[in-house]
């Protein structure tokens, strides 16, 4: 053989093309692993798995300690989205198929294609389990997974703590409920944890992803940061098939705090019941023979505060709902029934959402107002009532009022007017504060109402109070202005202040504002802000008693706070106080009779107050406060303020009245009926949100 | 008492006799690199498998040692008379395995018997190269289109047969030693370039054709553009990657490396073995695997060069184009610069054809180094 130079030649050709390609092996290495850091933040990061664990909420206590909302475990059955990242989609549905007839046969009617959206749903991360089914109490259910898991890739049992009501709908509207958190309230939770950390970076904060739990309504959502469990932060490190490796950090999950009500659930439970029967009997009466107006109760409302201190000891609004039915997410017709105006709107706390016209119950504040302006003065306190009144040069609007069925009550003074409930005696006070506005101002009558609480939200630690409505020259020219149609009077007449000094025309109230404003006068003009948390503790051990002072510490006590001083001028406090004790103990007052039928062991003082709406019937409403044995006494001081507001149900001193004696009578004498808890009912099977 | 030795004796008397010449060098890093190998494979697989998968793996790097000796031992002039039925029965192989082969992620490329499965491409490098070398070893002083023609014929009819596969990776390994020893043979450039541009057109044929299948097209059109393709197939290269940028300068340590114990890299004791060392022992590990690889190349470029005739030349050159091939696009799909085909890392790659096959070549070369003063 030849030896052909060209392939020599050729041959070193060669040999430079496998350096130059081993050279650029090299380079690319060199780059990937020494330059480019990047990748290997991402590389490391990718095989570490954050598995959470929700620590459960706090409890929900009473005044005394005694669980409202306590914890029961259940199982919610989801999907791992990463089991399931290296499934076809063609396979990915078949184990949808699958789930969905176990699950249907295990008695939760599930569809394959529902299942399918919730593993698109984009709420939840890509390490996240994305739940399907909770409160899922069959074990059965649970071992089938678990034992058919090549069957289920993917598919998890987790266990889980949801809310348990140890007394049934008892305060339902306080405590509230918790559901699933939305985009927008997770977004905002984000965002408020971010604004968190930026001011503090050593600020620990419960985190959320989607799937986990928010109180939505009542205290639930109020103190949601309290109750509140830390979900553990546990991450470890798994391999491709998500088998654990090794664990590279972890912190165990903690419940969340106890929170302690303000209110007694036994007062809060026997109020609830008095106030459902009272309505059965107003709805029973049917329609009112004079006006024809049909009693039809729709709803109602019991608030009793602490007048010392503003501590809400109980709030009942009728119809209520069992928050047990919220437990496993909402149904759409269930939350159609519970906000059905025709069913009273179950889920509305009327006591602090609803606003009514408060009727007399008003002239406390008209006669407040009287008295501290100056206008009634000991020599000027006497009046006529002749069972109307007429407006003086009227120049608009209705000229004459009547009293209630237009009887004629004679001479009153401050004292009288508020026993026998004079109209008209506050017709002359509205008429002459208006037309001596020069000297009284314009808003005599609704600066005393500000200072008792009318017209703005008491700030009660609850969602969705409603402000109520005082109306004034001045806003119902704005309302006007703003929009025409809608309130097309825009000019305040004298007969506007006559309908206002007597709790009618424009002005709303809450039941719990007039509770409070109640409380106000009972305590000598202090406003307090209605409280209904009173403190938040820690408990040490879970299973014990969370009322033991040992198992718990106090991570902080809610102090009474002072939100408004009402002044009185010497003598007025002493002359309203003995009209509204005149109210419930004097032969003429509206609330004699109620009275005389169930007595308190200790003496009240109280207001009725019969608002007319109009089309429907009267609202009955009363509010009173005990123990008042004398004014100012440093001994016994008031320590009940009750107010009662049945809508469509008649007279206050007929209706409303004595369903607040029945009520406060087992409370003065210390006899209310304990509460007692239900067992929860057994379920099986679960739902399907 | 002095005893003279047997090979004292042999030395004595024949100083060219074949075995005493060798390639000791070569043996030893191929012995090292084998070694290297089955402790890589050993990291990705110890895990669901235990030993059983290395096991195995030795299993071929005996047979492959074997191979190695068998293909050493003919003289390989003596190959050049068999070059007809080798080719003959490379054809059968590869048409056969078209009839009667198994299928595996879409490629019909192996012969299952018992339980072994064979993969005839991988002997047909080893067959191509032997009877390419024996024709191009023997047309005289220059090289004449005729012989071109004849060539490209033989490397063709193989060619057709692994592209019906239809295995795209093995195709172009045949075409990267088919030119490799066309240009060592001396073709002259002009015909050279011709064949680029046939090779060229050729290429944007088949891309637009039915040969390929949809994935594969997919896999080269993920490396040239990533971010235009499905998730899944640009998922293997994107965690090889990592896996090697996690190993930065020294590595996680052996048996530590979180996406290999992870098993996170697909097809890591085949395909993506290199992302083993590349995260385990670093750029240390990966750079000192390529420089064992890269004297291996030397040692079969330096045999070339030696090598007593033309056709011995040409083996080498066939060995040394299929060597670097195989290591340039199997490491370079790990490191993101080459598209994803299924050519293993030679010695250190588990599969069982493969690594014969691949040591049965480094036979070949010690033939053709031993041989060179006979």
């Amino acid at each position: 053989m030849s030896e052909r130079p060209v392939s020599l030649a050729r041959l070193s050709m060669v040999g430079i093309v496998c350096i130059s390609l081993f050279a650029s092996l090299f380079v690319r290495l060199w780059y990937l692993q020494i330059i480019d850091k990047t990748e290997h933040v991402r590389a490391t990061r990718i095989n570490l798995k954050t598995v959470r664990e929700e620590g459960s909420r706090g409890r929900i206590l009473d005044r005394k300690g005694r669980v409202l909302v306590d914890n029961e475990i259940t199982r919610v059955i989801g999907i791992e989205r990463q089991d399931m990242s290296d499934l076809s989609a063609k396979e990915r549905d078949e184990v949808f198929d699958r789930l969905a007839v176990t699950l249907t046969r295990f008695g939760i009617p599930t569809k394959s294609a529902a299942i399918s959206a919730k593993y698109d749903d984009r709420r939840y991360g890509p390490l996240e389990l994305v739940p399907l089914v909770s409160g899922v109490n069959s074990p059965a259910l649970e071992v089938y997974l678990a034992e058919r898991h090549e069957l289920f890739p993917g598919v998890v049992v987790r266990r889980r703590a949801v809310r348990t009501y140890p007394y049934g709908a008892v305060a339902a509207h306080l405590l509230g409920y918790v559901l699933q958190i939305n985009e927008k309230e997770l977004a905002a939770k984000r965002e408020e944890h971010k604004a968190l950390r930026a001011q503090d970076s050593d600020v620990v904060v419960k985190p959320y992803q989607g799937g986990d739990e928010i109180g939505k309504a009542g205290v639930e959502r109020t103190y949601e940061d309290d109750l509140r469990g830390t979900p553990s932060d546990k991450t470890i490190q798994v391999d491709a098939r998500g088998d654990y490796v090794t664990t590279v950090k972890e912190s165990k999950p903690r419940q969340g705090d106890d929170i302690w009500l303000t209110i007694d659930i036994d007062l809060q439970a026997f109020a609830e019941q008095q106030l459902a029967q009272k309505l059965e009997e107003v709805r029973a009466k049917g329609a009112n023979t004079k006006s024809g107006a049909q009693r039809n109760a729709p709803q109602g409302s019991v608030v009793i505060v602490d007048p010392r201190n503003g501590q809400i000891l109980a709030m009942a609004s009728n119809p209520s709902y069992e928050p047990a039915d919220l437990v496993n997410g909402i149904s759409s017709a269930l939350w159609a029934k519970l906000n059905d105006k025709k069913q009273g709107q179950p889920l509305f706390n009327w006591a602090l959402q609803g606003a009514y016209a408060p009727g007399s119950t008003f002239k406390l504040i008209s006669a407040t107002a009287a008295l501290d302006s100056g206008f009634l003065t000991p020599a000027n306190e006497h009046f006529n009532d002749r069972g109307s009144y007429t407006v003086r040069n009227c120049k608009g609007g209705r000229c004459t009022f009547y009293n209630a069925g237009r009887v004629r009550l004679g001479t009153v003074d401050v004292a009288r007017s508020i026993t026998v409930s004079s109209d008209t005696y506050y017709y002359w006070i509205g008429d002459q504060l208006w037309q001596q506005r020069g000297r009284f101002g314009t808003t005599a009558i609704q600066d005393v109402a500000a200072d008792f609480g009318i017209g703005s939200v008491s700030g009660v630690a609850l969602p969705g109070e409603s402000a109520g409505w005082l109306p004034t020259p001045q806003n119902r020219k704005e309302r006007h202005e703003k929009s025409p149609k809608a309130f097309p009077n825009g000019s305040w007449y004298a007969g506007d202040n006559l309908n206002t000094a007597v709790g009618q025309g424009d002005v709303l109230v809450t039941p719990l504002q007039l509770a409070n404003a109640y409380a106000t006068f009972a305590n000598g003009g202090t406003r307090y802000v209605p409280q209904i948390v009173m403190a938040v503790t820690r408990p040490k051990d879970i299973g014990r008693n969370p009322a033991d002072p040992d198992n718990y510490e106090v991570v902080r006590k809610i102090e009474p706070e002072a939100a408004a001083k009402v002044e009185f001028v010497p003598g007025a406090y002493e002359k309203i106080w003995q009209g509204l004790v005149g109210v419930i103990n004097n032969g003429a007052g509206t609330a004699n009779s109620a009275w005389l039928a169930n007595r308190a062991a200790f003496p009240l003082a109280g207001k009725t107050g019969t608002a007319q709406v109009s089309g429907k019937e009267d609202s009955a409403v009363f509010a009173a406060f005990g123990p008042a044995y004398s004014p100012n006494n440093p001994i016994a001081p008031p320590s009940y303020a009750i107010s009662i507001v049945l809508p469509e149900s008649g007279f206050g001193g007929e209706e409303a009245a004595p369903l607040a004696f029945r009520i406060m009578a087992p409370v003065s004498s210390g006899t209310v009926p304990l509460a007692s808890p239900i067992a929860p009912p057994p379920t099986e099977g679960g739902t399907t949100p | 008492m002095i005893t003279t030795t047997p090979t004292s004796r042999l030395r004595n008397r024949d100083m060219t006799a074949a075995w005493r010449h060798i390639d000791f060098v070569l043996v030893a890093l191929v012995a090292v690199a084998a070694s290297f190998g089955a402790l890589m494979v050993y990291s990705t697989t110890r895990h669901h498998s235990g030993t059983s998968t290395v096991g195995k793996h030795l299993m071929f790097v005996i047979i492959g040692f074997g191979a190695m000796g068998a293909c050493a031992a003919i003289d390989y002039q003596r190959l050049r008379d068999w070059a007809r039925p080798i080719y003959v029965g490379m054809v059968a192989l590869l048409g056969g395995v078209l009839a009667f082969g198994s299928t595996h992620r879409n490629i019909k490329a192996w012969f299952d018997i018992g339980p072994i499965q064979v993969q005839p491409a991988e002997l047909a490098k080893l067959a191509t190269i032997v009877v390419l070398a024996s024709y191009l070893g023997t047309i005289g002083d220059r090289l004449r289109l005729r012989h071109l023609v004849v060539a490209l014929v033989g490397l063709g009819i193989p060619i057709g047969l692994i592209l019906m596969q239809p295995d795209l990776g093995t195709t172009l390994v045949f075409v990267v030693i088919g030119a490799g020893m066309l240009v060592v043979a001396g073709i002259p450039m002009k015909y050279l370039g011709l064949l680029l541009v046939i090779g060229v057109i050729g290429v944007g044929y088949i891309l637009n054709s039915d040969t390929l299948d949809q994935y594969q097209k997919e896999r080269l059109l993920a490396f040239a553009t990533p971010d235009r393709v499905s998730e899944k197939v640009s998922y293997n290269t994107q965690r090889s990657q990592e896996a090697a940028a996690a190993g930065g300068f020294s590595g996680q340590g052996l048996f530590e490396g979180p996406q290999t114990r992870g098993g996170f890299v697909p097809e890591q004791e085949t395909d993506f073995i290199f992302t083993v060392p590349a995260e385990e022992l670093g750029f240390i590990g990966a750079g000192g695997l390529l420089v064992l690889l890269g004297l291996i190349t030397w040692r079969i470029w330096r045999t070339a060069q030696l090598a007593r005739d033309e056709i011995g030349r040409l083996i080498c050159v066939g060995v040394l184009c299929m060597f670097v091939f195989h290591i340039f696009e199997n490491v370079g799909m790990n490191l993101g610069i080459m598209p994803v085909t299924g050519i293993p890392l030679p010695f250190i790659s588990y599969g069982g054809s493969a690594m014969i096959a691949t040591f049965a070549t480094m036979g070949l070369v010690m033939n053709v180094h031993m041989r060179r003063f006979s």
